[in-house]
Formats: C-alpha cells, structure tokens, sequence
C-alpha cells in the first residue's frame, strides 16, 4: 500500500515537472542506445547495421518513451489533458458552432440556475436557526380547513400536556407592525413573544437578557428586546442601552437586551414584546402562533402522536380547549414556506424541459459536425484509437461545451433571478425584499454542475454512438462520402426534432393554462371598486385605547379632518380590510334553537366605521347603512352579506331579527343581541378564486371593550380612504391629519386596493410569466432545431433534388416536398405532445381558475401556433431547394 | 525473428522489478544498458528481454523510493543514469523475495499434486 501511495505522490510531483524529465529521459536512452552500438560493433557488424541492430533490442525509441510516459504518469489523466486539448482546439476551429451551443445550453442552464436558486433559498435551505428541522408549530385541523393560530385555552393545554415538546412559545402570526415613537415616529416589525421563544430560537445576544418567566404574566414590566439592526440603525448601538426606557405606540418600555447580529428570524424582526397574556383566559380567539422543539430523540411522528392521544384522552373528559379541531404538528420550514412549495416543483420542473429542448438543439448541432468530422474519426481509429478512446474525445467535447455553457450560465441565471423576481416577487416566502435572499451556495453550485456534466455527457452521446458505430472505417472509402444523409442518421435527426416539439408543446399548454387563470383571475369582478382606493395602517397599543369609547373618539376626529384633505371623498376605519385576517364567531338568531341549523351558524365578523361600504363602492341591496347614530348606546345592529342572507334565511326576510354572536366564546366576546338592519352586496375578500363567505359586520363603535382591546393587540387598525385624485398624492397629507387626531402616532404602509388585489394574485402572476418566459424560450429554441435540421437535410439531398429537378420535378414540388417532410415530424411531435399535455395536465389542475386543465380552445390553439412557427421555420431551407439550379445541384458530390 | 534454438522466457511484471532489485543490490549501482546486459548474462539469454521494458519498471521503483537514479560519468566518460537500491529498496527486496519463494513454492506443490492425481 506505501508504495502505492509513494507511487501516487511522485506522479503528481510529476505532472510539474514532466519537461526535465522528457529530456533525460531522451538523454539516457540515447546513451543506452551507444551502449548497445559498440556492443554490435564490436561482433563486428556494419555502422549501419549496428545502428539497426540496437533499435531492435532496445525497441523503437518513441515507443520506450511513451511506456515511460504511461508509467511514471496516471494514464488517465494524461488522455483526459491530451482530449481537453484536443477539445478546445477542435471547438476554437469552428467557433460559430461552439458560440451557438455554448449559449443555447447557457439559456438552458441559466434558467434552471435561476428557478434552483429560489427552490433552494425556500425548500432547501435550512432555517437559520440551530437545529432547524426539530422546531415544530402547532396547527388547527377541521373539517372546514387547517389553521396555523392558537388560542390561550390551546397553549394552556400544550403547556401542560405536550410532553414530547420542550420550549412551547407563542409569537405573533404575520407581520406585527408597532410605531417606534421615540424621537422620529415610525413603523417597525415588532413581534410579540412568550418568554420561551428566545430559547426556542436560539437566540444569541450581544448584550442584557431576554424576558423572565415573570415577564411573562399579565400586568408585568414593559419590557423589550432589540435587534441588533435596530440597535445599531436607530440607538447607535449604544453599549449602555440596557436599562433605558424606550417609546413603542407612545408608551415607555424598557430595553433589557439586544440579540446577536447573527439572529434573524423568518419573517424578520426589528424587536419583541412580552405577550403578557392571562394564561388562564378562555377566549377562543385563535390569534396568535406557537411553536417548539421536539425533545430529544423523538422524531415528529412519535411526538405528534402523544399529542393526539393527550388530546383524545382530555376529548373523552371534556376537557379539550378546542373541540372541534384536532392537534397537529408540522416542521415550522413548512409552516412558513406553505403553498409555495408546489408551484416552486411545478416550475423547477418546466425549465427542466426547456433544458431538455435546449440539450436536443445541441446534439443537433453536434449530429451535424459529427457527420463532418467522420473521416477525422474514421483516421484516429486506423492509426489505432480505441472505440472507447473515441468516445471519451466525444464526451470530453461535449462536456467542455456544457460546462462552458454552465459557466455563462450561471452568471445568466444568477443575475436573471433578481431581475425576475424584482419585476414579480410572486410572495414567495423566505426570498427576502426582491429577492435578496436568493444568491448562490454550495447547493446551486454543486446543481449547475452537476447538470452541466449530466447535459454533457447526454447530449453528447448520441452523436458519438451513430459516428463511432459499426460503419466507422466505411466512412474512409471514397465512395461513400454521403453516408451522413443515410436514412438511421435522418431518422435520429428527425427524432430529435419531433421530442422538442413535443416538449414545446406541453410548455406551451402548461402557459396558455396559467395565462388563462391569470386573465380570468385578474377579470374577477371582487365586488367593489378596487380604483382610487387606498389603505394606510396605526398600530393603537396604549392604555388611552383600552376602550371602544377611545378608538372611536379618534375615528370621528381623523375621519373628519381626512375628509378635509384636499382630493379625498370619504374616509373610513376597520380592523378587517379586504384581504386582511378576518375572525370567525358563530351566531344564533333569537327565538331559534341552538345548533348548526335554520338561522344559527358561523359566520366571518369584521367591525367597520360609518363611511366603510361607500369608500368601497359595495352597495347595501336592501335596508341602511351604518350612520353616526350607531353608538354604542344606541340598539345593536348588524349589517350581513348576501351569502348569509340566502345560507341563513333562505325562505325568510333577515331584516328586523335579532341575532347573537359569539356568546359562550369567552368573557371578551359578550354581545348584545343585534338587530339585522341591512343586507349588503357579497364581495371576494380573501381569495379572488373563491366565493364569498357569509360575513356580518358591525359598528366599530359598538365593539365590545373586549373585542377591541384583541383586535388592537393582534393588527394595526386600517384607515380606507377613496380619493378623486390618484392615491399617491394624497397620502401624505392624509398621514399627516392622522399623526396630529392621534397625537403623534406614525401611520404608514400606503397600499391602494389595486396593489392589494395584485398581491393576492402575486403568485399566479409569478406562474403564469415564468412559464410564459419558458414557453416562448421553448418555441424560439425548437423553431431553431426545426430550421436546422431541414436545411441540414436540404444541403445533404441537393444532388438528390437536382436529380428529382432534372426528372422534370418543378420547383413547387421540391419545396412541398422539404416542407412536407418538415411538417410530418412536427405534426407527430405535436400529436406526442398532445398526449403527454393531456396527462400532465392534470397536475396543473390544482393551480387553475377559470379554465379546465382540458381546455379544448387551448388544445386547439397551440397545436395551430405551433405549426405556424413550423412553418416559417420551414420557409427558408424550402424555398432554397427550390431555387436550386439542377445543373449545379447535379455537380454537387 | 523464428528459429531460435532456445525457449525464450517473457518476464511478468513484478518478476521484472524483483530482478532488477535483485541486481542491484548485489552489484551496486548500475545504469540500465549495464542493468539489461547484466540480465541477459545471468539468464544466459532464456530471457527475452527488449530493453526498452527496462525503463518503465526502472520509473516505478524509483517512484515506490525502492531505487534512486543520479547522473554521472561512466569509466568511458559518458554520462549515464546510474541507479543505486535504496533502504527502502532493500527493505522490499527482502520482502518480496520471501514472497516470491512462498508464492513459487506454493505453485510447485500444487502442480506435483496434480501429477500424482
């Protein structure tokens, strides 16, 4: 074994140094070779002969020296330079050739980069926490769906119960927003937590503590964390911060640490609050997420089975918190990246068929100049290559090609990337603002590899086995010089081009498909006037806004001096905007039994200002608006959506019964009973696919104290102004008439409805351009392939049309003919890709709207499409036939 | 290249450098024209030897460290590769000799017994 290794070790010195070596090599076999011609002189024989004699004893000298080569260097390796060389010479000669490939499989491969480079930020890479895949979140399965919330009554019983989880910790769901109000007010990401969650996250610091256990009960210190951005961003990363008191929705708190610059959460964080809940609360709002670790060597399965059966066995006693759901754990990765996964493998997997045409234009291209290059072949093999040592020159060729085109394609791709995700984020979680967590690592790097050698060494071995096949050295005879155009060549050509049709074809389909649900969705009429509309948020915390009584104090001020603002028509405040989180609470009509019959039910809740359903445009079909006079004083009324008026009074008129909600929920939720006084227009507020849900809505000022202390601790409250000017202009002003009615409270996040209901659809958007983009790149490259192949095939049948021509053939005839050939192969290459559409469609299925995955004018219009850019792929080498000059395309070897 | 009276031997690979250490080791330091004279005496021509097979087993062993090549100046005045058995060399040529003989042994056993079977 040592002297392997030793062996092994004096070859690589050897690779540095092989010149000196070749010279003494030459020098003592020179010597070796006087030696030996003495000798023969010697016995006598003849300068001349002697001369011949010690060549034969010795071997010739090229040979010995070649023997030496071999053994004092890896054998391999020095082929493998000697074909790299080889390669690069032979690809620098037709550069032409070389640049079309190299950048055929650079669109390839870059756009594959691209799409792997964002599964990989989303799917593959761990959360950069420690221990990522042992963090699990609680979820809420039902009948009715799935919920990632908790309520206090939940937590209590994972606290108590889930004993295969350590660290269980609530944290607010989605992005909090909270208002900085030291010096400059502004809006920060500000999350609240239970004192666990530090530990859960691990969560280094650079100075102070995270919260204490006592931190965490109700009516405890304001106390805060900071995140080292902020601290350095706003504090100046002041060492002696610790201890001081700091403004957050104009209340002091007081900073006790700050965490390293290497936490960062997913979503980010500027700095967190204690929930300070009342952990023995039986509110059975689900507002809030929780999560932890699974104890050690426990896996995921083994927890969330004790889970199940601590909450069956508190089921069978009644005492589970939430009886109509059922426990669940899932891997907090797949918590936050949620739907994103499918789409993402859904594209990963087209632009691996735009890859797969790309590789079919190249081994066209390699076809070709294989053909050419036979006779070069046919001479290596009789001057001794081996089959195999001609395959490897191929493959070597072929992978040069790939990795070059890897290379470029990797810096395509990587800048592409963010060039598409800037133009349509698509709101894919974990990618960071446009992308900017999206870069390479070693995952993409070792992906485009990898593909590149795969591409190689696929793309290049078709070519090699048709030259280096059985008719290898027939290709050295003169006479058959136009082996190339032999029919098996034709038909591998022909096969070629009939799989990028296909593959076109199921792209094609695939982008018509989500175009459709693109157009359809964007064509959603969702119910109300989504122009000159727009939103802008506050975060309400403080003390001064524990009561109905406040908030509604500052909504009447701010809604009148908004309506004073120059451009602005009406103004109005809620809780639940359009596309916003809604709650949902059962109610029972007064007089009715209880249960899930007749006028008893559950229903989505949202409160609103008088001025809400007129900034909306929404039209109240029967009945009133909500005006001033609903006050909290005044009788309880409710104003329901058409669905619920046909769900729940399907024979009778709603209007002028008494409705409760949300008793026996919890002490927060108690109500009075309701009056139904008006019946307004259904509108699409979550999901534009996606009917209306039955929905009742209030007066914000008849809000109970305790519903709106919850809504103001979980989400910001929502101002919705319409405007007879263009949003934009008037948003300053507006937040200017906010921050004086609150006394300073910065409101921010302009949105206008129409970019709130673009984001909703941010992720067919993203869909429907990327594979629109691979589509057209797949129709480009297979118009290519298509064009390349008749004109191959055209110049190799010259002498066969000038015969045809000289028969009496007319000119219309041969360009039929070259179309006609062209044609068949593309009409069967679309019947294949018809098929495979028709079965892969059903894998879209799930991501359309408004369109059958069958969808029989899509069906019917890309074949048409495609045949057209057939054709005019065709036209050229058709209509070059048929101006050939008989005479000339006779002469023609 | 026929009628040669004698039956002429090609040597195995690992045989060839055995030969070679051997050499070597009881001569001293030889360049190859004298290591491949050398040889052929000592065989009395069974082994067929072209001489240019010398200079890859010579390559591998001095790549193993069993020998060391250096230029210098022959009784004639030439220059010429000498090589000479190193430690290591004579370390391996200790081993491989026993191993050659076991290996030898084991073959002329075998082929007794299957004479007398």
């Amino acid at each position: 074994m040592i002297k392997h290794l030793a062996g092994a070790i004096a070859k690589i010195q050897g690779l540095f140094r092989d010149s000196r070596v070749e010279e003494e090599l030459a020098k003592e076999i020179a010597t070796h070779l006087l030696y030996l011609e003495e000798e023969f002189l010697r016995q006598g024989l003849s300068r001349l002969e002697a001369h011949r004699q010690a060549r034969l004893a010795c071997g010739a000298v090229e040979q010995v020296m070649q023997a030496h080569r071999d053994e004092r260097s890896f054998l391999w390796l020095s082929q493998s330079l000697q074909d790299v060389r080889h390669a690069c010479r032979s690809l620098l000669r037709s550069p032409g050739f070389s640049v079309a490939a190299i950048l055929t499989l650079a669109l390839g491969i870059g756009a594959n980069t691209a799409v792997f480079s964002v599964v990989n930020t989303v799917l593959l890479r761990p959360l950069s926490y420690p221990e990522p895949d042992r963090i699990v979140q609680f979820r809420l399965n039902s009948t009715e769906g799935s919920v990632p919330g908790a309520s206090i009554p939940d937590f209590r019983f994972w606290l108590q119960h889930a004993e295969a989880i350590d660290d269980i910790s609530a944290y607010d769901l989605g992005e909090g927003l909270l208002g900085l109000t030291s010096g400059i007010p502004e809006e920060v990401h500000g999350v609240h937590v239970t004192s666990n969650y530090f530990r859960l996250f691990g969560a280094p610091l650079v100075l102070g503590r995270t919260f204490s256990a006592d931190e965490d009960r109700a009516g405890s210190a304001k106390v805060v964390v900071l995140s080292y951005w902020l601290w350095k961003r706003r504090f100046g990363g002041d060492p002696q911060i610790g201890g001081k008191a700091i403004s957050l929705e104009k209340e002091p708190y007081t900073v006790v640490g700050v965490t390293d610059e290497s936490f960062r959460t997913e979503p980010e964080s500027d700095l967190w609050i204690p929930f300070q809940f009342n952990l023995n609360s039986i509110d059975q709002l689900h507002s809030f997420g929780a999560a932890g670790r699974l104890k050690p060597g426990l896996s995921l399965s083994q927890a969330s089975a004790q889970l199940r059966s601590a909450a069956q066995a508190a089921q069978r006693q009644g005492l589970q918190p939430d009886p109509d759901y059922t426990f669940v754990l899932e891997p907090l990765r797949d918590a936050i990246v949620k739907d994103a996964r499918a789409s993402l493998w859904l594209m990963q997997a087209a632009v691996g068929l735009v890859l797969l045409i790309a590789c079919a234009n190249v081994a066209n291209l390699l076809l070709g100049r294989a053909t050419v290059r036979q006779r070069e072949f046919a001479i290596r093999a009789a001057i001794g290559a081996g089959r195999g040592r001609l395959l490897r020159q191929f493959a070597t060729e072929s992978v040069l090609l790939s990795t070059c085109g890897g290379g470029v394609g990797l810096v395509m791709g990587s800048i592409g990337v963010h060039a598409l995700l800037s133009i349509s984020p698509g709101n894919i979680p974990r990618i960071g603002v446009g992308g900017a967590s999206v870069g390479l690592d070693w995952r993409v790097l070792m992906f485009t590899l990898g593909i590149s050698l795969l591409v190689g060494i696929v793309f290049g071995i078709v070519p090699a086995l048709r030259v280096c096949g059985p008719s290898l050295n027939q290709s050295l005879n003169e006479g058959n010089q136009r082996l190339g155009s032999g029919s098996s060549q034709g038909k591998t050509r022909s096969l070629i081009v009939l799989s990028e049709v296909s593959l076109s074809v199921v792209l094609l389909i695939g982008a018509a498909l989500l175009l459709h649900t693109f157009v359809a969705l964007r064509s959603v009429n969702p119910g109300f006037d989504r122009h000159n509309v727009f939103l802008m948020e506050m975060s309400l915390h403080g003390s001064q806004f524990a009561t109905t009584a406040n908030v509604t104090r500052l909504v009447e001020d701010a809604r009148q001096r908004i309506a004073g603002v120059a451009g602005v028509e009406i103004a109005a405040a809620t809780c639940s905007p359009p596309f916003g989180d809604r709650m949902g609470l059962p109610f029972a009509a007064i007089g009715t039994p209880p249960g899930n019959s007749g006028s008893n039910g559950d229903a989505e809740r949202m409160s609103v200002s008088p001025g809400y359903f007129a900034a909306l445009r929404v039209p109240i079909i029967r009945g009133r608006d909500f005006d001033e006079q609903d006050r909290k004083a005044a009788p309880g009324v409710v104003l329901i959506n058409e669905t619920m008026a046909k769900r729940y009074w399907a024979d009778k008129d709603p209007i002028g019964q008494t409705i409760e909600i949300g008793r026996g929920i919890g002490p927060d939720f108690e109500d009075t009973p309701r009056q139904i006084i008006g019946i307004v227009a259904d509108t699409r507020e979550h999901d534009l696919s996606q009917p209306a849900e039955p929905t009742m809505t209030i007066p914000l000022a008849q809000e109970p104290d305790g519903m709106t202390r919850l809504g103001l601790q979980f989400g910001p409250i929502f101002w919705l102004i319409r405007t007879r000017l263009e949003p934009h202009q008037v948003a300053v002003n507006v937040s200017e008439q906010l921050r004086e009615a609150s006394g300073g409270l910065p409101a921010g996040r302009v949105r206008t409805m129409e970019e709130i209901l673009s984001h909703s659809i941010a992720r067919q958007n993203f869909s429907m351009l990327l594979l629109g983009v691979f589509a057209m790149a797949a129709l480009a490259l297979t118009a290519v392939g298509i064009y390349g192949v008749m004109a191959y095939s055209v110049a190799q049948r010259t002498h066969e049309i000038g015969v045809r021509m000289a028969l009496g053939a007319d000119r219309a005839r041969i360009r039929n003919l070259v179309i006609g050939k062209g044609m068949l192969t593309a009409g069967l290459g679309v019947i294949v890709g018809l098929a495979a559409a028709a079965f892969l469609a059903r894998f879209l299925a799930g991501f359309l709207f408004g369109v059958r995955a069958w969808d029989p004018m899509v069906f019917l219009a890309v074949p048409v499409l495609l045949a057209l850019v057939a054709l005019f792929a065709l036209w050229i080498p058709a209509r070059r036939a048929a101006r050939l000059e008989p005479i000339e395309a006779l002469r023609v070897e | 290249m026929s009628g040669k009276d004698k039956k002429v031997h090609q040597v195995f690979q690992g045989t060839l450098d055995l030969i070679v250490l051997r050499n070597l080791a009881t001569i001293g330091p030889q360049h190859a024209y004298q290591i491949a004279t050398r040889l052929q005496q000592v065989s009395d021509g069974l082994l067929n030897l072209n001489q240019g097979t010398l200079y890859p087993a010579l390559v591998r062993l001095e790549q193993y460290g069993w020998i060391k090549g250096s230029w210098s100046k022959t009784e004639s005045g030439r220059e010429a590769r000498f090589y000479a058995i190193t430690v290591a060399g004579q370390k391996a040529l200790r081993a491989e000799t026993k191993h050659w003989r076991r290996t030898s042994q084991l073959i002329d056993r075998l082929l007794v017994e299957g004479t007398r079977a």
